[in-house]
C-alpha cells in the first residue's frame, strides 16, 4: 500500500492461522490491509464508521469492525475472517443455520453476520451473554428483514449452547 | 375466470423442495467466496477512480482547474466534461443528466470530474486538489412551488403533469354524506443497499469496454454507455454481477460513465466504488410525495368520490421519475375499490434536492399509504369497522380495474380481505399497559407486474446443453439478492424432473439474451413465460436425440437427475448426450412480450395484478413516543409459489424496508443539502427493530391460468406503512400523516389527548 507521504511501519500479526508482515502506515485501517489487492474480500466496506458490520473480523476471537481497527493495534493479534474458519465448529454451525433458514439474500453482509454469531457463541460458552439477537444489532442487512436470521437463531443456535442438534 | 374449488390458504415456510437443502451459491455467499463487483481488486493493472462532486446544490460552474491534480503522485488521468467522447448526457426516460457538469451544477453530488490513480488514497487526494469556482444560484427546494421558480432545465421545473378522471368528482363530493380531507407526506428514503454503487470498467484491448458492475439492466446500459463513449454498441458490454442489493437504486447508471471514460483514457481497468458518504450525498432516493386526498361516501359507507392532488419531488434530474409518477397515479385511484368518480392529478417537479428515481414500490406504496389512511378516516367518521367499510367497496374478481382496464387477479379481493380479518392479530381490545400502548392496524394494497401503460416491455431467454452435460438457462436479469437463479433452477427442475446440480443459470450478460430490465416485479413472469415456450420442444429434442443414441423409443424416455431414464433406470447421462449430439441441436431461444390484456390496443395500467393485506401490531412508548412494530401478518395473493425461500424473503424484506420508511428513514434536505451522511444518522431497521412476521399465501389461480407465476419483489412494501400507521392510531388515538413518524410529535399528540380526557 502506497499511501501518500506517511511513514511506513512493519506490522506483524496472525491472519487466519498464517503469520503475516506488512509495511503500512500506522493509521491504516485493517479493512484496507485485508482488501488491498483482493486478498481477503469477505471483509467488505458498508459504512467505514463501524456501524454496519459488513467488515467484521475476529480479533483474538472477538468480533470487531475492521474499519475501526488500525494497523498499530495489530502486532501480536490473531485476526480471523470466514476464509479461515472452514473447519471451525462454531462457524460450521452458524453457516448451516443461516443457509437452512434462508437468512441471506444478496449475501454482501453475511460474513459479517456470521462472525458476530461465532463470536457470540464463543463468548456465551464462556459464561457471557446468551442473547444472540442482541449480538447482531451491530450488523445491518437490507435484504431479508432479518426473518431468516431470527429463525436461524431460534431454531438452530438459540437456547442451549451445548445442543448439537443443528439440522 | 373464477374456479369452483375453494381458495387454498397456507402459511409459508422455508422449503427447499425435493432435494431438501439450499443450493451451493448460498454457502458460497456465507463463506465470502462470491465476488461482488467491488471485490474485483486483484485485476492486473487495476486503477482506482474517484469522482469530484459538487459541494453546491445549485451554482454556475465558472472554472474547473485540474492542473495540480494531474501532477499528483500515482495519477494517471483526470477527466472533465471536455473529455466525454460522446454524448455528455444520460437518463433512462429523459437524457438530462450530465456525466460531468459543463457550466452548471444542479445538486450537491453532481459529478464534475474524475481521476484514475494507482491507489484509492491517491485518487482521493487528486480529487481534493481540483479547484472549482462556483457562482451560487438560488436553490429550488420547495417542490410545491418549484414550477414557479427559475427553471433547472429547458422549459419549467414541471417535468410531468398527469391526470386521471372518471365521472364528475365535484358533483359526487357534494352528494356525499361523509367526506374526509387530509394531506400526507412521505420521506426521501434511501435504498441503503449494503454494497454501495461500484464496479470496474475494463478496456477490451480492441478499443471497446467491458463493465463488470452492479446494475439492473445491462442491455439498456449498453445503449446509454455506447452513446457516452462514442463507441458502437458492439464494443460495449456489461456483465451485471451479483451485487450487494439494488432495490431500484442501481437501475440508472451510477459509476459506469466515469469508469468507462477513465478506462478508455488509461487503457487499464478502473474500479470506482462510492463510499457511504458519497453514496448518501449523490445516490438515488425514493420520491418524497406530498398529497392531498378528499374522499367521500354515502351514509352506509359506499365510496362515491375521491380527489387527489399530488406533488412528487424528482430532484435535479428525471431518471425514472415520469414512470414513478404514472405508477403513483395508478395506485392513487384506489384500484381495489369501486369509486365511480375520481380526479387524480399528479405533478412531477425538478428541484435541487438530490436525485430521485426507481425504488421498490415505485410510487405505489406512497399512494397506498394515503388511500388506506383515507378509508380508515371514513370508517372512523362513520363509526364503522374498517374491515367492513373495505369489504363494502371491494371490486369483484370479474370487474375491470379502476381505470376501466382489464385486470387479472389470482384471487378475489374479498377472499384476501376475509383472510386478513381472520388473522389472530386482528383482535379488538388490546389492554393498555402503564408504559406501552398496544394497537393493531390493517391495510390492503394491490400491485401490478410489468412496466405497464403500454411501455415497450419484452424479453428473451436461451436454453442449451453444455459440453459438460449441464442444462444452461440464460437470461439477462441481474442478481442483486432476489435469488432469481434459485427460482429459475426450481422451475426447470419441476418442469423437467432433473436435479438442481444439472442446471446452470447464467444471468446478466449483455452479450447474452436481453430479458429487459430487472425491475417492475417482471422477472418471474418473464422466466415462466419463456421457459414455457422453450422447454417443451427442447425436451422433445432431448428425448429424440437420446432415443437415436440408445435405440429406445423416445416416448418411453424421461429426463431425470443426471440424465434420461427408461423405466426408472438411467439410460444415458446428459454429458454423454451432449458429447454425441450434433452441435446446436440442443439450443432453444425464445422471446415474448410482457403479458397485457388480450385485444387491448393501448394497454392501460397493468394487467397482471397481485394483492397483499398486512396486519400490524405495534407498541407505543408513552414516555418517549417511540414505536415498536412487534408483529406483521401478510396475506398475499400472487399466484403459485415456485420457490418458497425466495417468496418469503422478498415479502419479509420488503416489509421491513417499508417499516423503515414509516418509522425512521428519511434523508431530509436543507437548502438542497442532504442532512444525513452515513448509517449512524440515517437509521435503517436492525434485527432489534424487526417484527415477528408471518406470510400467508392465498392461491386461487385457475388451473389453466396462463400466468400462474407473478413477481413478488415489491409486494411486501405495498401495505405495510398504512397498517403500521393504523395500528399506532389504534394504540394512541393519534393518526400520523407525515412520515417517518416523529416520536416527539407523536408523544406531544398523545399527551394532548390524554390531557383532554
Amino acid at each position: 500500500m502506497k499511501d501518500g507521504d506517511q511513514p511506513l511501519e512493519t506490522i506483524r500479526f496472525e491472519l487466519n492461522g498464517q503469520a503475516v508482515t506488512r509495511s503500512v502506515p500506522a493509521a491504516a485501517a485493517l479493512i484496507d490491509l485485508l482488501r488491498d489487492g483482493g486478498q481477503v474480500t469477505s471483509v467488505r466496506p458498508g459504512c467505514r464508521i463501524g456501524r454496519c458490520g459488513a467488515c467484521n473480523v475476529l480479533v483474538d476471537g472477538q468480533v470487531m469492525p475492521a474499519c475501526l481497527v488500525m494497523a498499530w493495534q495489530l502486532p501480536g493479534r490473531r485476526i480471523e475472517t470466514v476464509e479461515g474458519l472452514s473447519d471451525d465448529p462454531d462457524y460450521l454451525r452458524v453457516r448451516q443455520a443461516l443457509a437452512r433458514e434462508s437468512a441471506l439474500q444478496c449475501g454482501y453482509c453475511t460474513p459479517g453476520f456470521a462472525l458476530s454469531l461465532v463470536s457470540a457463541l464463543r463468548a456465551r460458552r464462556q459464561g457471557g451473554p446468551a442473547d444472540l439477537t442482541e449480538a447482531l444489532t451491530g450488523n445491518l442487512c437490507r435484504c431479508t428483514g432479518y426473518g431468516g436470521l431470527k429463525r436461524a437463531i431460534e431454531r438452530h443456535l438459540g437456547p442451549d449452547p451445548t445442543d448439537p442438534s443443528v439440522a | 375466470m373464477t374456479t369452483d374449488r375453494p381458495a387454498s390458504i397456507s402459511t409459508l415456510a422455508v422449503d427447499w423442495g425435493p432435494e431438501g437443502q439450499p443450493g451451493d451459491t448460498l454457502y458460497q455467499r456465507i463463506d465470502g467466496q462470491l465476488d461482488y463487483p467491488t471485490d474485483l481488486l486483484n485485476l492486473p493493472g487495476l486503477l482506482h477512480g474517484a469522482i469530484l462532486r459538487s459541494d453546491q446544490a445549485h451554482a454556475r460552474l465558472l472554472a474547473v482547474d485540474t492542473r495540480v491534480a494531474r501532477t499528483m503522485p500515482g495519477v494517471h488521468s483526470v477527466v472533465t466534461a471536455e473529455d466525454v467522447p460522446g454524448l455528455n448526457r444520460f437518463g433512462i426516460v429523459v437524457r438530462d443528466q450530465p456525466v460531468f457538469c459543463e457550466d452548471r451544477v444542479r445538486y450537491e453530488g453532481d459529478a464534475i470530474a474524475a481521476v484514475a490513480a494507482d491507489t484509492p488514497a491517491q485518487a482521493r487526494a487528486a480529487i481534493a486538489a481540483i479547484r472549482v469556482e462556483y457562482q451560487p444560484l438560488p436553490v429550488v427546494e420547495d417542490a410545491a412551488s418549484a414550477e414557479n421558480q427559475p427553471a433547472l432545465h429547458e422549459g419549467s421545473n414541471l417535468l410531468a403533469q398527469e391526470s386521471l378522471t372518471r365521472g364528475d368528482v365535484d358533483q359526487a363530493l357534494a352528494a356525499c354524506a361523509v367526506v374526509v380531507e387530509h394531506e400526507y407526506r412521505t420521506p426521501r428514503q434511501m435504498h441503503g443497499f449494503m454494497e454501495t454503487e461500484g464496479g470496474v470498467a475494463l478496456p477490451d484491448g480492441n478499443g471497446g469496454v467491458l463493465f463488470r458492475v452492479g446494475c439492473q439492466s445491462g442491455h439498456r446500459d449498453v445503449e446509454q454507455l455506447a452513446d457516452i463513449l462514442a463507441l458502437p454498441r458492439a464494443q460495449v458490454s456489461v456483465e451485471a454481477m451479483t451485487t450487494g442489493g439494488a432495490f431500484g437504486g442501481k437501475d440508472e447508471l451510477t459509476i459506469q460513465p466515469a469508469a468507462g471514460i477513465l478506462a478508455l483514457r488509461t487503457g487499464r481497468p478502473v474500479m470506482i466504488h462510492l463510499d457511504r458518504f458519497e453514496s448518501c450525498r449523490s445516490g438515488m432516493k425514493r420520491h418524497p410525495v406530498a398529497v392531498r386526498m378528499t374522499t367521500g361516501c354515502d351514509a352506509r359507507g359506499h365510496l362515491l368520490a375521491h380527489r387527489v392532488d399530488a406533488v412528487l419531488d424528482t430532484g435535479a434530474y428525471a431518471s425514472l421519475g415520469p414512470a414513478v409518477l404514472e405508477n403513483f397515479m395508478d395506485h392513487a385511484t384506489a384500484p381495489l375499490y369501486r369509486i365511480d368518480s375520481y380526479a387524480v392529478t399528479g405533478r412531477l417537479v425538478y428541484t435541487n434536492n438530490g436525485l430521485c428515481g426507481a425504488f421498490r414500490g415505485f410510487g405505489g406504496n406512497q399512494a397506498t399509504f394515503a388511500v388506506e389512511s383515507q378509508l380508515d378516516a371514513l370508517a372512523c367518521k362513520l363509526g364503522m369497522d374498517p374491515g367492513e367499510l373495505r369489504r363494502k367497496n371491494l371490486r369483484s374478481r370479474q370487474e375491470p380495474g379502476s381505470r376501466g382496464q382489464p385486470v387479472r387477479w389470482t384471487a378475489a379481493p374479498a377472499t384476501v380481505l376475509d383472510a386478513a380479518l381472520a388473522s389472530p392479530l386482528w383482535q379488538p381490545g388490546n389492554p393498555a399497559g402503564a408504559r406501552w400502548l398496544t394497537g393493531t392496524g390493517l391495510a390492503f394494497g394491490a400491485q401490478g407486474n410489468g412496466l405497464g401503460d403500454g411501455l415497450p416491455d419484452s424479453g428473451g431467454g436461451r436454453l442449451s446443453l453444455t459440453p459438460e452435460g449441464r442444462i444452461r438457462v440464460e437470461f439477462g436479469f441481474a442478481d442483486y439478492g432476489q435469488d432469481i437463479a434459485g427460482a429459475i433452477t426450481r422451475s426447470v427442475c419441476d418442469a423437467l424432473g432433473c436435479g438442481s446440480a444439472d442446471v446452470e443459470v447464467v444471468l446478466g450478460q449483455s452479450r447474452g439474451p436481453d430479458s429487459g430490465p430487472t425491475s417492475a416485479s417482471r422477472s418471474s413472469v418473464m422466466v415462466h413465460g419463456l421457459l414455457s415456450r422453450m422447454l417443451p420442444e427442447w425436451t422433445q429434442t432431448l428425448k429424440r436425440l437420446a432415443a437415436e443414441l440408445t435405440g429406445q423409443p423416445a416416448e418411453d424416455l424421461a429426463p431425470g437427475t443426471g440424465g434420461l431414464f427408461l423405466q426408472g433406470r438411467r439410460l444415458i447421462d446428459y454429458r454423454e448426450l451432449a458429447g454425441k449430439a450434433p452441435p446446436d441441436a440442443l439450443v432453444a431461444e425464445a422471446g415474448q412480450d410482457f403479458p397485457v390484456a388480450p385485444g387491448q390496443e393501448t394497454p392501460v395500467g397493468r394487467y397482471l395484478q397481485l394483492q397483499i393485506a398486512t396486519i400490524a401490531r405495534v407498541m407505543v412508548d408513552r414516555l418517549t413516543g417511540r414505536v415498536r412494530v412487534t408483529d406483521l401478518h401478510h396475506i398475499t395473493a400472487a399466484g403459485r409459489v415456485i420457490y418458497p425461500p425466495g417468496y418469503l424473503g422478498q415479502i419479509e424484506g420488503a416489509a421491513v424496508m417499508g417499516l423503515g420508511m414509516t418509522l425512521t428513514e428519511d434523508m431530509p434536505t436543507r437548502k438542497g443539502r442532504m442532512q444525513r451522511d452515513n448509517l449512524d444518522q440515517y437509521l435503517m431497521p436492525t434485527i432489534g427493530d424487526a417484527p415477528a412476521q408471518r406470510v400467508d399465501v392465498v392461491d386461487d389461480t385457475p388451473e389453466n391460468d396462463p400466468y400462474p407465476i407473478r413477481g413478488i419483489g415489491e409486494l411486501g412494501i405495498e401495505a405495510v406503512t398504512p397498517a403500521i400507521v393504523s395500528a399506532i392510531e389504534a394504540a394512541t388515538g393519534v393518526r400520523v400523516r407525515t412520515l417517518p413518524v416523529s416520536p416527539s410529535a407523536l408523544l406531544e399528540a398523545i399527551q394532548a389527548r390524554e390531557a383532554q380526557s
